[in-house]
């Protein structure tokens, strides 16, 4: 790919309830902090084409067609402007479709802006909602839910490789004490050991979810959004944008079948896999090359699992890395310094492009202080659709 | 007289799939047989064989989940991942007494279940 094509700007707003605002504000409002942040609002006139994440506006907010209601809530007419819906990864993939449109030459300027605003229901519905990516005849008809193919994915590994809940638990302080230093966490607050596994009363605190899953493996339901600016670096549009592109060295996605009992191996997440080593190929880089990471962590499992795939660890030693602090701000692969889903939050379509806006944050220097990592060269992003069915890794570089 | 043959059809079950070309066997049903290509047709089902997937199979894995979803007034419901002898494997509840046990001998039957709005839906319970 000989496309060079950087984000010069990049939203968020603070992920948590936003239920009493409307979706398309709540949107908006991270597109409109990333042109403020490429310099100025006016450039909203530069975008040759916006894209929106969101994954189910439809179910949650009784609202269809958000990317033409954003367009005409920015004062971006007649700028054409797509949905893109890949579920939890709707947010990478439209990433990836605003890359593919600058490397494509149809655009020099895209906005990709995502958003979910799921509070609006309640917990009860929200899981049934967000259960609807399973296979319908064959998991969603049966009760099982996203954190149900979790509690059954965690007890296999356990089994397997002799994780013990205190292994999960210790991901979660780890998340949560990064996630307590992000001013765009919905949870703010540090977690001790003692209070989660360690303590009497850590079952009380610490229930269970989906055995043997507790609340602290499990991300929040919340609300938020994310927007990131992308510019062909070789035009001459660029020059108008203030920052300095951080590049998208690489961007790719791998399917996995919709059934996840139809897995030749149900631990082995193979669209992570394959995603990870195209996107590698494409950035010319490998694992080692990686300062710091947003793996997708809506059960903390998956961040296990995630880091084994795209080859951080080998399979089945993820756990005793966390163990020894590998991942945490000064260690050796720096994971979720923005709390991860478990502690930012999951607004479902807006997290991929939240992962981004965190890694463009890390190799900017932009981070706050107490989780930035030290001189990073190359982030990675991986941010799954369904139960690991449809994954995008994208890998930034500071040039 | 009572016409014993309408119990047949009442009672609920669950189909797995085999492609009549190559032998390869499926569940739920494809639109394109992974093994040799075919394409199965829901209407006519030619070239396919339909049968019955339940009795016995061999439990992978399990979990009891306290959040269930819309619909589900229960405090817990447990489900679990199973392999019948053909190979075939399956997602469904599990109803048995304590914790059950990786490995272990189970026997998958369909019931039909109405917690959800609409249509009562085909369920395996993995006893």
């Amino acid at each position: 790919m000989s496309a060079r094509i950087g984000i010069v700007g990049i939203g968020h707003c603070r992920f948590g309830n936003s239920s009493e605002y409307d979706l398309v504000d709540v949107i908006a409002y991270s597109a409109n902090d990333a042109f403020r942040d490429a310099g100025g609002l006016h450039l909203r006139k530069e975008v040759d084409q916006v894209l929106v994440g969101n994954m189910a506006a439809g179910m949650f907010n009784h609202q269809t067609s958000v990317a033409s209601a954003l367009v005409s809530r920015m004062d971006m007419e007649p700028c054409p402007a797509e949905l893109v819906e890949n579920g939890p990864a709707s947010g990478a993939s439209a990433i990836r479709l605003g890359y593919m449109a600058i490397a494509s030459g149809m655009a020099d300027v895209v906005l990709v802006a995502a958003g979910e605003v799921m509070r609006v229901v309640s917990g009860w519905e929200a899981t049934n909602i967000v259960a609807t990516m399973a296979h319908t005849e064959a998991e969603y008809n049966m009760g099982l839910t996203l954190p149900g193919f979790a509690g059954m994915f965690t007890r296999l590994y356990m089994e397997k490789y002799g994780m013990t809940e205190r292994d999960l638990a210790l991901v979660a302080v780890k998340d949560h004490d990064n996630g307590a230093k992000n001013i765009y966490s919905h949870v703010q607050l540090p977690v001790t050991i003692e209070a989660i596994a360690d303590g009497e009363n850590a079952n009380v605190v610490n229930n269970y979810v989906a055995e043997p899953l507790r609340m602290y493996s499990t991300c929040p339901i919340s609300d938020g959004s994310a927007a990131v600016i992308l510019v062909n670096m070789d035009s001459p549009k660029a020059k108008l944008f203030a920052k300095k592109p951080i590049r998208i060295a690489g961007i790719a996605s791998a399917t996995d079948t919709h059934c996840v009992h139809n897995r030749k191996d149900p631990l082995v997440l193979d669209a992570v896999r394959l995603s990870s080593e195209k996107a590698y190929a494409m950035a010319g880089v490998g694992p080692k090359d990686i300062s710091v990471a947003e793996l997708h962590d809506a059960f903390v499992i998956f961040e296990l699992l995630n880091s084994e795939e795209v080859g951080f660890f080998e399979r089945g030693k993820s756990f005793l890395g966390v163990r020894n602090g590998e991942t945490e701000i000064g260690g050796r692969i720096p994971i979720n310094t923005s709390g991860g889903l478990k502690a930012k939050g999951h607004p479902v379509g807006a997290t991929g492009v939240s992962q981004v806006v965190e890694l463009v944050r890390q190799l900017r220097g932009e981070a706050e202080e107490g989780r930035q990592v030290k001189d990073p060269k190359y982030g990675m992003a991986v941010n799954f659709g369904g139960f690991g069915n449809n994954v995008v890794t994208t890998i930034l570089a500071k040039d | 007289m009572i016409d014993f043959s309408v119990y047949g059809e009442q009672t609920p079950h669950i189909s797995g799939y085999k492609c009549l070309k190559c032998g390869m066997l499926f569940y739920p049903a494809p639109m394109v047989c992974k093994g040799c290509g075919a394409h199965r047709d829901p209407v006519t089902g030619k070239h396919w064989e339909q049968f019955d997937l339940e009795g016995p199979c061999k439990l992978l894995t399990w979990t009891r989940v306290w959040n269930l979803p819309e619909g589900f007034n229960r405090k817990f419901l447990m489900f679990g991942m199973v392999e019948f002898p053909n190979g075939l494997r399956a997602s469904g509840r599990v109803e048995c007494e304590g914790d059950p046990v990786i490995g272990a001998t189970m026997d998958a039957t369909v019931v039909e279940a109405d917690e959800r709005p609409g249509t009562p839906v085909k369920v395996f319970v993995f006893r």
